[in-house]
């Protein structure tokens, strides 16, 4: 079992980061195909992987230095680059995220056990899941022994979470995983949350097999009846009833169902869940009916006191808190429902982390050397760090050999242009901008965007004139 | 020299006192500094700015600076200079008239930094070419604004200037292994990915002993920036992120938004008014010297103060404490939407019961009646034992 890990995962799981993101445009269209199987069999990614050769090719001076560089450049790059399409995506999220504690993970084909890493990965994805989702709700669920275990409620509090995660170090794998119990579990906990937000499942599959007491199809339709989405990530090897599952609950998409080949892959595929999901066309048929809502919600402002007061929300003796907008009583931390008068108090810092995703930052351009050339740029508009230099014109042809050279991907200039602004960038500052920051320092730095104008005035080639 | 050349990144340390990156903004909307002549002129202003820079070189060989100046239509480097190349237009006069500035100002304009200053043997040298570089970058600035550009754009670039400090701050820090670099941030650095199975979070703070620090100071004379809450708010999230705080000395104008940044990122806020603004100098000293290592130790102002949270809506740009908030989107209204569509999103969306009484959940008791009848019976089969395979 150790060896098969690698074997069924389907090409696109891990190189195809577009698709993964942007399911629900990919999906909608087979809306009523759901459940039939899949046609044919995409080439597995350890069979492309077995078939590509390394591609390295000594630069003319046998130097091997400008493909690596090239290669970690492209790398960089792929992880960036996503769809940029505004889409409606799901930001109050209700998740449940339920682990494999069977006798499957006591495996040690990801070090140092399946179980162990699965833990440590799970603390990180719940920072990073409140980091992406502030408003939302997170629950964890364990499948031991054949059934499911509660490790801990839905809540908004990350350290309820980790405390609750990192005690199952201490507990060891049993038995086997059921996916029918848990699956129950989850419905029931979702079941009260409100119709706003998103009802989600993540499942870590450590086992080739479920252990169910009942008809796992009826728990299928339950499921999408209440609207519920699943994805699993399978840590062994693909399974047919995983993609069953990803595949009804998602309206027939299985972008949703993927199997880690290693541990960089699983820790990737645990934290592209993070990522609000991109609302289905079903869903807004939906939202029509009695979804969407205009929510009214409280920005307070925060008080300090004197003499410590009780807060409204447990009772408490605290000196300070944040009184509620409307009726002024005090709870001692947000975002929180007041107890009084039941508005959703919130920071407005809390709702705002969630823009990048709705006006996401375009993806930047490769440079070529003519461009280059022709923009002169000789340092990072971002962080002042210098270019390579730019070959004089009569040395062109010598250099498409640097150009053949570097991997795929990576721009041959080392530069990385933004469109609006047309400022030229280096590849941290390409990935810090679209990962951390979700500005462009350009186009934030300027009040005439040449890019900009350019598309609006339809003037080709004024970026010569500016550069005389 | 190469202490205060910041993109020296050989320099090994040797002492255990971390090096502190302090990055200055400095709002330099010539609106706002007009009406703040009487009590604090702008050249009153830098050259006490350069005192509290000369200090905070001072206290660590290897502490470095940046300054970024917010202008009004665009944010531009003070500190350390751009390169400059004949052909890069693009830093001055991105407007079509009264470009060229650079070219005349040929003194400034090397790709291998500007000249240096003569030699004064009654000056520190890292003082004397910092004060150099920075005030030639102000001059060349100013110079270069024409009064259509300002006519056109009364408001500061805050937002980029934080961007661009932030990417400065993110390449320095990668050159030198950071002690600021959270756990969180790591899963979004490429290279750490490839880290596999490291105990995330746990022990990344107690590591902090090494490595360069960074905060941010914003120098702030201007108000209104509501126009670019989306970008200031992206850029406090990375701070955030990043365990950067922004420090605020607000000099004149009022805004929300940068109190809040503030606090998000546990830096200090101070506003002055007419009559403390002569103590400039001293309240920077004061109260923004301190690194974070040294603030532990000490009571900051602004601490136990309240802190104003309201949000800004995205249709008038009013400033609300209760507000509507599209549940797709998150956009915040401050009234009830006439015809029931998002304006951000074109979501169409109910309302609630507004009005009516204060739940924000809408109503789905029809639903719930369904999902009991055929759903319910047989939902608590989680504890039913399982037969063994
Ligand atoms: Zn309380
Ligand atoms: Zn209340
Ligand atoms: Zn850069
Ligand atoms: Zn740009
Ligand atoms: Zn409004
Ligand atoms: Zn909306």
């Amino acid at each position: 079992m150790a060896d098969s890990d690698h074997e069924y995962s389907e090409q696109g799981s891990d190189d195809d980061i577009p698709t993964r993101n942007g399911t629900g445009r990919a999906g909608a269209p087979r809306g009523r195909a759901m459940a039939s199987r899949p046609k044919g069999r995409a080439q597995a990614k350890w069979e492309a992987a077995a078939s590509s050769n390394w591609e390295l090719h000594e630069g003319a001076d046998g130097s091997i230095e400008g493909v690596l560089g090239g290669l970690e450049e492209a790398g960089k790059r792929k992880r960036l680059l996503k769809d940029t399409t505004p889409l409606q995506r799901g930001i109050i999220r209700h998740t449940l995220l339920i682990l494999d504690l069977s006798i499957a993970m006591i495996e040690k084909d990801l070090r140092p056990t399946r179980h162990l890493l699965t833990i440590n990965y799970t603390v990180g994805f719940i920072r990073e899941f409140f980091e992406q989702n502030p408003i939302s709700q997170l629950g964890i669920l364990g499948m031991r022994d054949g059934i499911a275990i509660r490790v801990s409620d839905m809540s908004g509090n990350p350290n309820d979470h980790i405390n609750a995660v990192k005690a199952l170090r201490g507990m060891d794998p049993k038995g086997s995983p059921s996916l029918q119990n848990a699956l129950e579990m989850a419905r029931a906990a979702l079941y009260h949350t409100p119709s706003h937000g998103t009802r989600e499942v993540v499942i870590v599959l450590g086992a080739l097999l479920t252990s169910d007491p009942g008809d796992i199809h009826d728990t299928i339709k339950s499921c999408i009846k209440d609207r519920i989405r699943v994805s699993i990530i399978g840590l062994a090897a693909q399974m047919h009833i995983c993609a069953e599952i990803c595949r009804k609950t998602n309206a027939g998409d299985e972008n949703s169902y993927n199997v880690a080949v290693d541990e960089v892959d699983y820790r990737e595929l645990l934290m592209s869940i993070t990522t609000p999901p991109v609302v289905r066309s079903t869903d807004t048929e939906a939202q029509r009916r009695n979804q969407a809502a205009l929510l009214m919600m409280g920005f307070p402002s925060r008080i300090v006191e004197e003499k410590p007061t009780l807060c409204a929300c447990h009772g408490n003796l605290t000196r300070g808190g944040y009184l509620c907008s409307r009726c002024k009583a005090k709870v001692c931390n947000l975002p929180a429902t007041c107890p009084t008068c039941d508005l959703t108090l919130i920071l407005s810092t809390h709702l705002a982390r969630s823009y990048h995703h709705l006006f996401p930052l375009r993806n930047w351009v490769e440079v070529s050397w003519a461009r280059a050339r022709q923009k002169g740029s000789t340092q990072c508009y971002g962080c002042l760090a210098p270019f390579p230099h730019v070959p004089a014109a009569e040395e062109r042809s010598e250099h498409n050999g640097t150009r053949a050279k570097r991997a795929e991907g990576a721009s041959e200039s080392s530069r990385y242009e933004c469109e609006t602004c047309q400022n030229h960038f280096c590849i941290d500052c390409d990935v810090f901008s679209h990962e951390v920051v979700h500005n462009c320092p350009g186009c934030q730095s300027s009040a005439h965007l040449p890019g900009a104008e350019e598309e609006a005035n339809g003037v080709e080639g004024e970026s010569d004139a500016m550069a005389t | 020299m190469n202490i205060v050349d910041a993109t020296d990144r050989t320099e090994k340390l040797d002492e255990g006192e971390a090096p502190s990156l302090l990055t200055i903004i400095l709002d330099t909307n010539p609106h706002a500094w007009a009406l703040l002549t009487e009590s604090l002129s702008l050249s009153k202003a830098v050259a006490n700015l350069l005192v509290f820079i000369n200090a905070h070189i001072a206290i660590n060989h290897a502490n470095r600076i940046a300054v970024i100046a917010s202008h009004a239509e665009r944010a531009e480097w003070l500190f350390p200079a751009l390169a400059r190349s004949q052909k890069d237009s693009h830093a001055n006069g991105v407007h079509g008239d009264g470009e060229d500035m650079e070219m005349q100002d040929g003194e400034a304009a090397d790709s291998d930094g500007p000249s240096l200053p003569r030699d004064d043997a009654n000056k520190y040298r890292p003082f004397a070419y910092i004060e150099h570089v920075l005030l030639s970058n102000l001059r060349r600035l100013m110079e270069s604004t024409t009064a259509d550009a300002l006519s056109s754009t009364p408001a500061t670039m805050i937002a980029g200037a934080l961007t661009l400090a932030l990417t400065y701050i993110s390449k320095q820090t990668q050159a030198l292994p950071s002690a600021t670099t959270s756990a969180q941030f790591n899963y979004s650095d490429a290279t750490a990915v490839a880290g596999g199975n490291e105990m995330s979070g746990d022990g990344a703070k107690s590591q902090a002993s090494m490595g360069l620090s960074s905060r941010i100071l914003i120098l702030s004379v201007s108000g209104d920036l509501a126009s670019q809450y989306i970008p200031i708010m992206n850029s406090i999230f990375a701070c955030q992120r990043l365990t950067i705080p922004i420090d605020i000395l607000k000099l004149a104008g009022d805004t929300v938004f940068l109190q809040q940044a503030a606090d998000a990122t546990g830096g200090i806020y101070m506003a002055l008014d007419n009559n403390s603004r002569a103590g400039f100098l001293q309240y920077l000293m004061f109260a923004y010297l301190a690194d974070q290592a040294a603030r532990d130790h000490l009571i900051m102002p602004g601490e136990g103060e309240g802190v104003d949270f309201r949000a800004a809506c995205f249709c008038h740009r009013r400033i609300v404490d209760i507000g509507f908030v599209c549940s797709i989107c998150l956009s915040i209204f401050c009234e009830p939407l006439q015809d029931n569509l998002c304006l951000t999103c074109g979501s169409h969306l109910s309302m609630g019961n507004y009005g009516q009484k204060p739940v924000v959940v809408p109503k789905r008791k029809k639903k719930k009646r369904r999902a009991l009848a055929d759903g319910g019976a047989d939902t608590p089969a989680s504890d039913r034992g399982t037969p063994a395979p």
